[in-house]
């Protein structure tokens, strides 16, 4: 069974000397403002083409039969009357007779057929035999003496302890102990534009345009399945409708596609339903936490000792860090990853960091009550010391500064009434940084200027940074660039994943279009009579540096190129992107104590993500990944039936997003860190949010709840205990 | 039709709470007797071909029908139970409104019927023949975008942008009854809409700084 697909953080050093000749400029024209997207008007249109848009002549609809059951063993697949039904074209098995499928979800045959309609039909038609095996559930039942054994090296795989110090010292020296258990939900990713693509065979050659994140790790996955050269793959992807985590590679639909597709000699287009999107596609794992944890009378973190677990579904891990940022100088942990008859998890926006910023923000409240301190206070006690990547002493003190937390009541709002207002804050680490890009850059004779990467744009923006970043360097306004990305047959570039695309990309696009811009002094200098090294490019025009006159303009330069145009090729470099980001949130609720329905009023976002390329977008992903944190913390949950293991809710009315009216104000305050270089920023803003919302519900009411996600039923029943004089 | 801004709309000012949260504590009964009244009261004719003698058998197979879309005649052959989303989507090459849900929560695939919202993959397309349709296609001329259009660019109203034309077409909606809405009356008219990248701040910018948008 497969691992998931967990992007590692990038450990690239923080700083690292580049070469001189590369250097981000000191003075931009436009890194660091606001640049609209370049495809800005492709998707107000529609005009933007998604891999669900793409229709190819002759297309078929393809279509996947899954496993109703959570577990159990495939008897017979009889695909004879589906094969006979209107317009079908293709069909096949996916599994053998006697395959154990692990999952409700779990793909088992598929057909393809002229109309979407038809490929329904023919799918309903698909009979096959199961023998229901029962499944495991829930991680209570699978960690339970008496359950099944399921999963052949069991259903509970536990890691090593780690310890660090000595723990019996640590709660010696402890003036209270906190005991507790933490827990977080399963997300899934709901990306609106589900997984899929479009196959279309020509001979033994490959194209498919897939909706992913990685169009050269998915060129690759589809060579070793399909068992043919990656040479012969094409992987486009020049829009993609969100994928936080979970498409990396073709996945058993995209190689369920290429199948049919060579089956019925024609193209075929498979995108997967909501339904199989929140069954197949990968999720968020839960995390559950038994801490015990000590601090001494004056506010310092003595002890730590945690037993964890979490489930991924069908043998993948749940592993998340923890303790997160603070320094317990002792401590113990030791982890279970426990199986469960479920889709598998996949990397999701942080992978593991939401997980082990809420279990260990919400215990530094509790501590932080114990000892009556503010906490901030008590956590700018206990943090790691200052550091390039470390620098919650100085953002704590802004984040408090613009959102008033002077004003912060101690814990329950005495105000009388039902409606309570409460604070609550948090910080988040993420690595980014880059590595390995490729690109290509033209300048042709008619001035025209051609600069591509086998990277793709998942919605972060990409696309407009590598036109800002090649404008920059060439002196050119931003439309003067044609930039050509998501697409296998150009130079490559790794998934985006980690938040390692900006780090990976801007660099090797600054390198390229240096080395072409270069090539064009050379041409230009003999006849301006100037070295090339006194060259520069600004505002449309090659000049000498110290003389704007001597010069001439871009086209001028081009056209002294004869026929034949520039073209170079450059790769990222170190010395122009580094890793490691801090970021601090503080968030404001309002619960009603009558409904239990909280809602998040303002949150203030303080990150940091190095060299900042284009401020407008960047600040769209500080404020997305914080929606992204209110929605884990208020409203997701993927959820199964305890006894059949069916998902209850895989849909979008019942697994539930928040909409307008769920936004509170944010403030994204970013960082610049110019001195660093580029470093990435699409997942640390998804971090800190639930904790601080959840510490500022506990501030509102006077309950702690430690249990994500934080649904009106959970306040109500928090709030119900204590009036019963249960612990608080 | 799938009745869109008008149900929701009036669900979330009655509860005072958002549609999301309506969802989580009522329960589906509610919501589906809801979406019948709305589809009764927008489509009087269709009542009253149900109370009239029965209707001629069509289908299964495709049926010829007209659909009056942006302005233009498109005569298509589709199946009776084939969507309004899917008959432009797959059957007329117009695959700027997007299939999300396709069934009504996300508001991707919203396109403006009459004047009203609606959600495309929850309206047939052999029910929306004779009705004026317009979906994000319609909106610019040539390159010159709608002015909801051109404010969605300049306020980065969009990410991954799967969900932006929804939003443009729910915006517009909005700004051509009401030309100057507040921000509570630009949430409530685009709380239809979902968006997973998390733009509805900037969305909002958007609609609330759109200027030129004529009454429909
Ligand atoms: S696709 Fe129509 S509402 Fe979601
Ligand atoms: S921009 Fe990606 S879903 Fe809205």
């Amino acid at each position: 069974m497969a691992e998931a697909r967990q992007v590692p953080e990038v450990a690239a050093p923080a700083v690292a000397q580049g070469n001189a000749a590369y250097a981000w400029p000191t003075h931009p024209t436009y890194m660091g403002t606001d640049v609209q997207r370049i495809d800005g008007p492709d998707k107000v249109t529609g005009r933007a083409k998604y891999s669900y848009d793409i229709q190819r002549p002759n297309m078929l609809y393809g279509r996947i039969v899954r496993s109703p059951h959570p577990r159990a063993r495939v008897v017979a697949i009889d695909l004879t009357m589906a094969r006979q039904a209107p317009g079908v074209k293709a069909a096949l098995a996916v599994v053998e007779p006697n395959a154990i499928l692990m999952f409700q979800g779990e793909e088992v045959a598929a057909v393809a057929a002229a109309t979407e309609e038809q490929a329904r039909d023919a799918a309903r038609l698909v009979k096959v035999q199961y023998e229901v095996l029962p499944p495991l559930t829930s991680v209570e039942q699978a960690m339970s003496p008496d359950a099944p054994k399921v999963f052949p090296d069991g259903n509970v795989r536990e890691g090593a302890a780690e310890e660090t110090g000595d723990l019996a010292a640590g709660f010696k020296a402890a003036a209270h102990v906190v005991e507790q258990t933490y827990n977080t939900q399963v997300q899934t990713h709901v990306s609106l534009e589900t997984h899929g693509c479009v196959c279309e065979w020509d001979g033994d050659k490959l194209t498919a345009w897939v909706s992913t994140q990685a169009v050269h790790g998915t060129r690759e996955g589809f060579a070793q399945a399909l068992k043919i050269p990656q040479a012969n793959v094409r992987v486009i992807t020049q829009y993609m409708g969100g994928g936080f985590g979970s498409k990396f590679a073709p996945d058993a639909q995209g190689i369920i596609c290429a199948n049919l597709a060579k089956q019925a000699g024609a193209p075929v287009h498979l995108m997967l339903d909501r339904k199989e999107e929140h069954l197949a596609t990968g999720n968020r794992p839960s995390a559950y936490a038994k801490i015990r944890a000590g601090v001494s009378a004056d506010g310092m973190l003595t002890a730590f000792d945690a037993q964890t677990w979490g489930t991924g579904g069908a043998g993948v891990g749940a592993g998340f860090p923890l303790p997160y940022i603070y320094q317990f100088p002792n401590r113990r942990r030791q982890h279970k990853d426990v199986y469960i008859n479920a889709g598998g998890a996949r990397a999701m926006r942080a992978p593991g960091h939401p997980q082990g910023c809420f279990i260990t923000e919400v215990l530094m409240d509790e501590l932080a009550d114990l000892v009556k301190l503010d906490p901030v206070d008590f956590r700018m006690k206990n943090l790691p010391p200052d550091a390039p990547d470390a620098r919650w002493r100085a953002y704590f003190p802004i984040a408090a500064k613009l959102f008033g937390w002077d004003k912060r009541h101690p814990t329950g709002d005495a105000t009388p009434g039902p409606i309570k207002h409460g604070f609550g804050c948090s910080a988040n680490r993420w690595g980014g940084g880059g590595r390995g890009s490729h690109a290509h850059c033209e300048i042709l004779p008619d001035g025209g200027v051609i600069m591509r990467c086998g990277t793709q744009d998942i919605g972060t923006g990409t696309r407009t940074l590598v036109s800002i970043v090649t404008a920059e360097t060439l002196g050119l306004p931003i439309d003067a660039v044609n930039t050509e990305i998501g697409d296998s047959l150009y130079p490559f570039s790794g998934g985006s994943g980690g938040s390692t695309t900006a780090a990976s990309v801007t660099p090797a696009i600054r390198v390229t279009a240096v080395k072409a811009l270069d090539a064009l002094k050379a041409k230009v200098a003999p006849k301006l009579g100037v070295p090339p090294a006194d060259l520069v490019a600004s505002d449309g025009r090659l000049h000498a540096r110290n003389d704007r006159a001597k010069g001439m303009t871009w086209k001028e330069a081009c056209r002294t190129l004869g026929a034949e145009p520039i073209a170079v090729d450059g790769e990222w470099q170190p010395g122009l992107s580094a890793s490691g980001t801090s970021g601090v949130q503080m968030a404001e609720v309002e619960v009603d104590t009558e409904t239990g329905v909280s809602k998040v009023t303002r949150l203030v976002c303080v990150q940091d993500c190095g060299l900042i390329v284009d401020k407008l977008t960047a600040e769209s992903q500080v404020i997305g990944g914080v929606l992204f944190g209110v929605n884990y913390a208020l409203f997701e949950d993927r959820i199964l039936d305890r006894n059949t293991g069916q998902m209850v809710n895989p849909n979008m009315e019942w697994y539930l997003i928040g909409g307008p009216s769920d936004v509170p104000e944010i403030t994204a305050h970013l960082v610049d860190q110019p001195e660093r270089g580029v470093i990435g920023l699409g997942e640390p803003p998804a971090v800190a949010t639930a904790a601080a919302i959840a510490n500022a519900i506990a501030n509102a009411t006077g309950v702690r709840l430690r249990s994500l996600p934080m649904t009106p039923d959970k306040v109500l029943a928090a709030l119900e205990q204590q009036r019963a004089g249960g612990t608080r | 039709m799938a009745p869109k801004d008008e149900t929701r709309s009036e669900l979330d000012e009655r509860s005072g709470v958002s549609r999301r949260f309506f969802l989580k504590t009522v329960g589906a009964g509610g919501v589906a007797a809801s979406v019948i009244d709305g589809l009764q009261e927008a489509l009087p004719h269709a009542q009253e071909a149900g109370t009239a003698a029965a209707p001629a058998a069509i289908g299964p197979g495709p049926v010829p029908i007209t659909l009056n879309v942006n302005g233009q005649r498109l005569s298509l052959k589709v199946e009776p139970r084939t969507t309004l989303l899917d008959a432009l989507r797959n059957h007329a090459g117009q695959t700027g409104n997007k299939r999300v849900c396709d069934r009504g929560s996300c508001g991707a695939c919203t396109m403006i019927i009459d004047g009203r919202t609606r959600y495309a993959c929850s309206t047939l397309a052999i029910e929306a023949q004779g009705h004026d349709i317009r979906s994000i296609e319609g909106l610019a001329k040539g390159t010159v975008l709608h002015p909801v259009q051109q404010a969605f660019a300049e306020a980065d109203g969009m990410m991954c942008g799967f969900c932006t034309p929804g939003f443009v077409m729910s915006a517009v909606a909005l700004l051509e009854k009401n030309p100057h809405p507040t921000v509570e009356e630009a949430k409530r008219a685009l709380d239809g809409n979902i968006c997973r990248c998390g733009t509805y701040v900037r969305v909002l910018e958007a609609a609330l700084k759109t200027k030129g948008v004529a009454r429909g």
